[in-house]
C-alpha cells in the first residue's frame, strides 16, 4: 500500500525535523500522534507551525485516570500547504491530573483560543498564557465541577438507569399486572 | 438593568485583542462610556446563542460571543452509551446536515474495525450528504435573507429545501435525522424510483438557483449591505482557523473532498469554487456555486445507483451473520434491519481519527476505544464551533446594522456549535 | 285630529335628529379627522393595504398569505381578527419605564399623525373647509408643519422605554429625521413656488385640465415619495425598528394594544402623506367640479372619495416594495437621503421655481 509507505516517510521526515523533542512518533488510524515532553511543548508547537500546520483543528484532552496524567494533544494540520494538508498530526504531551497546567499555544496558533477555554471547562486544566480563559459552553457553576473527567459520572434516566432492587420490581409488576 | 452599570467581562480580552484587529478595522477609542448591548439568546436575530457587544455610537468596538445555550454534552454522554446508539446522539447537533455530521464518526469506528464499506453504500451515503448539503445551504440562505428584512429569500430558501427533504425521506424513512450510514454500510437501499425523483429534483434546484441570484444577489439593496463587509482576509482566515464556505471565500482552497477523499469522492468529477473578497457577499457566492457543484455530483451519483442497482449495501462481516429474515427483509423492501450484532459490537482498541466536508465546513472526530462495548473517548469539532471565533475578531469595527449581515454570512448553527 | 299632531311631531323630531346627525356627520372638523379621511377611513385603508402586502409578497413568496379566518374572502378578515386580538392582549409595562411619556407618546404620535388630514380641503366647496378661509390660504403650511411633530413622540418612546434596543432604535430615528424632513418639506414646497400660493384649493385648482403637478414636475413628487417612504419606514428603509437587528426598536418594550397602536401609527403616517401627495401633486378632487349649489354628496362626499381614491393607489404603491427589496443599513440610508434625495428635492425645487416663472 502506497498510502501507508507515504505516512511512514512523512513520520520519518517529522522525527527529523523535530529532532530530539519528539518523546515518540507513532501511526495511528488517520493522524500521526507525535508525543513530547510538557516542558517542550511550545517550543516542539512552534517547531510544527514552522513547518508549515497553521491551524488546530481539535484540541483533545483524553483524562487517562489509570496513569494520572491528562493527554493534552492538539490536532494539526495545514490549509495552505496542500502536501501538509493530507495529514493530521497530533501533538500531544501528558500533564498529571493533580497538577493540570499547560502553556498556552494560542500565540503559536490563535486558532486554538476556543478550544482552550473548552478544555479549561471541562477538565479544569488551566492553560498558562490563554489571553482570556473563562468557561466558554457552560455556566461557571456547572465548570467547577469539571464534568469532562472521568470521576464525573453522569446519571442517566429512562432505559440507561440502572435496573431497581428486586422486591420493587416484583411489586411494580404486581401493580402493573 | 441600571442604565451606568457594565456587567463584569473579564476585560483583559480587549487589550490583548486590540492589536489583533483586522486591516483597516483598527478603532480609534474615545474617552466616552462605552454602551453595551446583549444580542440574545432571546433575540429575532441571534439564534440560541449570545453576542455581548460593547457599542461606540453605532459601531461595535467589542463582541464577545458566549456559547453554550443549547450544549447537549454529546462527548460526555458518548462515553456512557453504547458505539450504534452513539450516531442517533451526535447527529442531533444538525438535523438538517445529519449524514455529514454522524458520517466520520461511523468512518472512524470503521477504521478501529479495520473495513469499508460496500461501493453501493458508499454511493448512496455521497448521495444522502449532497443531499443534506445543499437542503442546509438553502436553509442558511433562508436564514441569511431574514436577516436582511428580505422575507422572500427566507420564503423560497425554506421552500426549496423541501424538495430535498422530501428526497432524504424518500431514501432514508425520515425527513431529517436520518441515522443514515451505519457501521459497514446504509440503512436502506434505494427505493425504486428514487433515481429519477433525483434527476427530477436537480433539473428544478438548477431553474430556481438562477432566480436566487436575480432577486437576492444581485438585488441592489442586498448587494450594498454585503459587499465590502465582514473582510476576512487569506492569512487571518488561517489564523482563526475558519473552515468550509467560508474559508473558501477568503481564498484558501481546501475542501476534505478533495484533500483526502473520503467515500467515493475519488471517484466523481467535481471542483471546488473559491473566491477571494472574503467579504459577505463572496461566503454567499461560495455556497451557491456549491449547490451547483454539489448538483453535478447527484448527477454523477444517480448514474452509478443506477449501475450498481441490487448490490449489497451491507459489509460482508455483518451480513454473513444476518439471520436468513433480514435477507428476505432486505430482498423484498431494500431495507436492512438494524442488526443484532451492533448492540454488543465490542471496537478493538486504538484511537482514530477522521474528517469530512460538512455543509457548513469541516467536522472532525477523535474516537478512542479501549476495547470495550462503550467509546473510552469521543471528541467532536464541529464546523460552527470553529466558526464561533470569528464573531470575537471579525465584528469589532462595523456597525450593529452589519451584525446580522455577518452572523448571517458565517451561516453560524448555534446547536453545532454547542454540540 | 290629535293623532295626525302627534305623528307630525314626531315627524319634526326625527327629521330634526337625522338632519342634526348629518349635519353633525358632515361638520368639516368631525368629517375630515373622523371620517374620510380621518380615523375611519384611515382604518379601512390601513387594513385593506396590510392585507394587500400580504397577500402581494405572498404571491411572491409561493404561500398563501391570510386565509384561514375567511377563505371566501381571501382572508381579508384576518386583520380585523388580529386587530381584536391586539385589544385584548395584556399591556406589560416594565417597572424600570418613564411612565408618563411611556403611556402618552404613542397616542400622541397617532394624533399627529392623523392631526393633518384636519386641516386640509377635500372639496372646492367653501364651507366644506375645515378652517376659515383666512386661515386656508397657509393649509401647506400648517399640513407640512403638522406632518413633522410626530417623529419626537417615536424619540420619546425610546427614551422612555429605558431598553439598550429602544435608545438605539430611537437614535436611528433621531438621525433620519433629520435626513428625511428636510427632503419632504422642500419636495412639498416646491407646489408653492409653482402656483405662488400656500393654500391647498389654490394648488388642486391649479391643476384642472391634466395639469396635474406630478407631471410637470416629476422631481420634486419623487423626492416627497421616498422621503415618506423612509420617514415611514416602509421596506427598504425599515431601519429604526428592524428586527433582527434591535427587536423592535422603540417599541421594544410595547405590548398588546399599545404596540398596536404603534404599529398602525406608521401605516397611519404613510396614509396621511398619501393624502398630502394625491392632493399636492395627483390633482386631487379633479377632474370632478362639484356643481353650484352643491349638498352635502356632490360638494363633500364624493370629491373626499376621489382625493381618497387617489391616496390608495400612492400607498399600496409604497407597500409593494416589500417582498422585492431586504433593508438598508443605517448609514447607507442617511447617504441615499442626503446624496440623492436632498438633491432631487432642490432640483424638483428649482424646476418648480421656474415653472412658477414661465407658467
Amino acid at each position: 500500500m502506497s498510502s501507508t509507505d507515504k505516512l511512514k516517510d512523512f513520520s520519518e521526515k517529522l522525527k527529523e525535523n523535530l529532532g530530539d523533542l519528539a518523546k515518540k512518533v507513532e501511526i495511528h488510524k488517520g493522524f500521526i500522534l507525535v508525543e513530547v515532553e510538557l516542558d517542550k511543548f511550545k517550543e516542539a508547537a512552534k517547531k510544527l507551525k514552522d513547518m508549515g500546520f497553521d491551524h488546530v483543528k481539535s484540541l483533545t484532552v483524553v483524562d487517562r485516570i489509570k496513569d494520572g496524567v491528562f493527554e493534552v494533544g492538539y490536532h494539526v494540520s495545514s490549509y495552505l500547504n496542500k502536501e501538509l494538508a493530507k495529514y493530521v498530526v497530533e501533538l500531544v504531551t501528558n500533564v498529571p491530573r493533580d497538577k493540570p497546567q499547560v502553556p498556552s499555544l494560542v500565540d503559536v496558533w490563535p486558532s486554538a483560543e476556543f478550544q482552550e477555554r473548552e478544555a479549561y471547562e471541562g477538565f479544569g486544566i488551566t492553560f498558562e498564557g490563554h489571553p482570556d480563559l473563562r468557561p466558554l459552553l457552560l455556566a461557571p457553576p456547572v465548570a467547577e465541577l469539571k464534568p469532562m473527567r472521568k470521576e464525573f459520572v453522569v446519571k442517566e434516566e429512562g432505559i440507561y438507569r440502572e435496573l431497581p432492587k428486586k422486591e420493587e420490581t416484583q411489586a411494580s409488576s404486581k401493580r402493573s399486572g | 438593568m441600571q442604565a451606568g452599570e457594565v456587567p463584569k467581562i473579564n476585560m483583559s480580552s480587549w487589550e490583548v485583542g486590540e492589536s489583533r484587529y483586522l486591516p483597516g478595522m483598527e478603532i480609534k477609542r474615545l474617552g466616552k462610556e462605552r454602551f453595551v448591548v446583549y444580542i440574545g439568546p432571546q433575540h429575532p436575530g441571534s439564534g440560541h446563542m449570545r453576542i455581548i457587544i460593547k457599542v461606540d455610537g453605532d459601531v461595535i468596538v467589542e463582541a464577545d460571543p458566549d456559547l453554550g445555550y443549547v450544549h447537549r454534552t454529546m462527548e460526555k454522554l458518548s462515553e456512557g452509551r453504547a458505539f450504534i446508539k452513539i450516531i442517533p446522539l451526535v447527529e442531533r447537533m444538525a438535523i438538517l446536515d445529519a449524514c455529514n455530521v454522524t458520517l466520520p464518526y461511523v468512518e472512524a469506528v470503521e477504521k478501529l474495525l479495520g473495513l469499508e464499506p460496500p461501493e453501493r453504500a458508499k454511493y448512496l451515503r455521497v448521495a444522502l450528504c449532497e443531499i443534506n448539503r445543499i437542503a442546509s445551504h438553502l436553509y442558511g440562505f433562508g436564514i441569511f435573507g431574514v436577516f436582511l428584512g428580505h422575507s422572500t429569500m427566507y420564503m423560497w430558501g425554506f421552500g426549496d429545501r423541501e424538495v430535498l427533504v422530501e428526497l432524504a425521506e424518500k431514501l432514508t424513512g425520515a425527513r431529517l435525522t436520518h441515522t443514515y450510514p451505519i457501521f459497514g454500510g446504509v440503512r436502506r437501499d434505494a427505493p425504486q424510483n428514487f433515481t429519477d425523483n433525483l434527476r427530477k429534483a436537480i433539473r428544478y434546484l438548477r431553474k430556481r438557483l438562477d432566480e436566487y441570484r436575480k432577486i437576492f444577489l444581485d438585488n441592489p439593496v442586498i448587494r450594498r449591505r454585503l459587499e465590502g463587509v465582514g473582510i476576512v482576509p487569506k492569512k487571518v482566515a488561517v489564523d482563526l482557523g475558519l473552515v468550509g464556505p467560508n474559508l473558501r471565500a477568503s481564498g484558501v482552497e481546501y475542501d476534505v473532498r478533495a484533500i483526502e477523499p473520503y467515500e467515493a469522492y475519488d471517484e466523481l468529477d467535481f471542483e471546488i469554487p473559491v473566491f477571494e473578497e472574503g467579504d459577505s457577499l463572496a461566503r454567499a457566492w461560495v455556497r451557491v456555486e456549491e449547490i451547483k457543484q454539489s448538483l453535478r455530483i447527484l448527477e454523477q451519483i444517480a448514474d452509478k445507483l443506477d449501475k450498481t442497482k441490487g448490490q449489497q449495501i451491507m459489509h460482508d462481516r455483518f451480513w454473513a451473520k444476518a439471520p436468513p429474515l433480514y435477507k428476505k427483509v432486505f430482498e423484498a423492501e431494500g431495507r436492512v434491519k438494524l442488526m443484532p450484532l451492533f448492540a454488543i459490537l465490542r471496537v478493538p482498541k486504538g484511537r482514530s481519527f477522521a474528517r469530512t466536508e460538512a455543509a457548513r465546513g469541516e467536522i472532525t472526530y477523535y474516537v478512542e476505544s479501549d476495547g470495550k462495548d462503550k467509546p473510552y473517548r469521543v471528541r467532536i469539532v464541529s464546523p460552527s464551533f470553529r466558526n464561533a471565533i470569528m464573531f470575537k475578531y471579525v465584528i469589532p469595527g462595523h456597525r450593529i446594522a452589519d451584525l446580522p449581515a455577518i452572523y448571517g454570512s458565517f451561516d453560524y448553527f448555534p446547536p453545532e456549535a454547542d454540540r | 285630529m290629535a293623532y295626525l299632531s302627534v305623528w307630525t311631531l314626531t315627524e319634526r323630531v326625527i327629521s330634526i335628529v337625522f338632519w342634526g346627525i348629518v349635519k353633525l356627520i358632515f361638520w368639516p372638523p368631525i368629517y375630515q379627522f373622523v371620517i374620510i379621511p380621518g380615523l375611519a377611513a384611515a382604518m379601512v385603508v390601513v387594513i385593506s393595504i396590510i392585507w394587500f402586502e400580504r397577500k402581494a409578497a405572498a404571491r411572491v413568496q409561493m404561500r398563501y398569505g391570510p386565509w384561514e379566518v375567511s377563505p371566501r374572502l381571501a382572508g381579508y378578515l384576518q386583520l380585523f381578527a388580529d386587530l381584536i386580538r391586539y385589544s385584548f392582549q395584556e399591556i406589560i409595562i416594565p417597572r424600570t419605564v418613564d411612565l408618563m411619556p411611556f403611556l402618552t407618546s404613542p397616542l400622541f404620535a397617532l394624533l399627529l399623525s392623523i392631526l393633518p388630514l384636519a386641516v386640509i380641503p377635500v372639496s372646492p366647496v367653501k364651507w366644506t373647509w375645515p378652517l376659515t378661509p383666512s386661515a386656508m390660504r397657509y393649509s401647506v403650511l400648517i399640513a407640512a408643519a403638522l406632518t413633522t411633530l410626530s417623529p419626537i413622540f417615536i424619540v420619546a418612546m425610546g427614551w422612555a422605554s429605558n431598553n439598550r434596543f429602544a435608545t438605539i432604535g430611537s437614535m436611528r430615528e433621531t438621525f433620519l429625521i433629520t435626513a428625511y424632513e428636510l427632503s419632504a418639506v422642500i419636495g412639498l414646497f416646491s407646489v408653492v413656488a409653482t402656483v405662488h400660493s400656500f393654500d391647498f384649493t389654490k394648488v388642486v385648482a391649479f391643476q384642472g385640465g391634466g395639469k396635474w403637478l406630478g407631471l410637470i414636475n416629476p422631481l420634486a413628487l419623487l423626492a416627497t415619495f421616498i422621503a415618506t417612504l423612509i420617514s415611514t419606514s416602509a421596506f427598504p428603509f425599515e431601519i429604526s425598528d428592524a428586527e433582527n437587528e434591535i427587536v423592535a426598536g422603540p417599541f421594544t418594550e410595547y405590548s398588546g394594544l399599545m404596540y398596536g397602536i404603534n404599529m398602525g401609527s406608521a401605516y397611519i403616517k404613510r396614509w396621511a402623506m398619501s393624502i398630502l401627495i394625491a392632493l399636492a401633486f395627483l390633482g386631487g378632487w379633479r377632474p370632478y367640479i362639484p356643481p353650484p349649489n352643491a349638498g352635502y354628496v356632490t360638494g363633500y362626499l364624493i370629491p373626499s372619495l376621489i382625493v381618497t381614491a387617489k391616496a390608495v393607489i400612492v400607498m399600496a404603491l409604497m407597500s409593494f416594495l416589500r417582498a422585492v427589496y431586504g433593508r438598508y443599513r443605517i448609514d447607507q440610508a442617511l447617504h441615499v437621503s442626503w446624496k440623492y434625495v436632498f438633491a432631487l428635492a432642490i432640483a424638483g425645487f428649482g424646476l418648480a421655481i421656474l415653472e412658477g416663472y414661465i407658467l
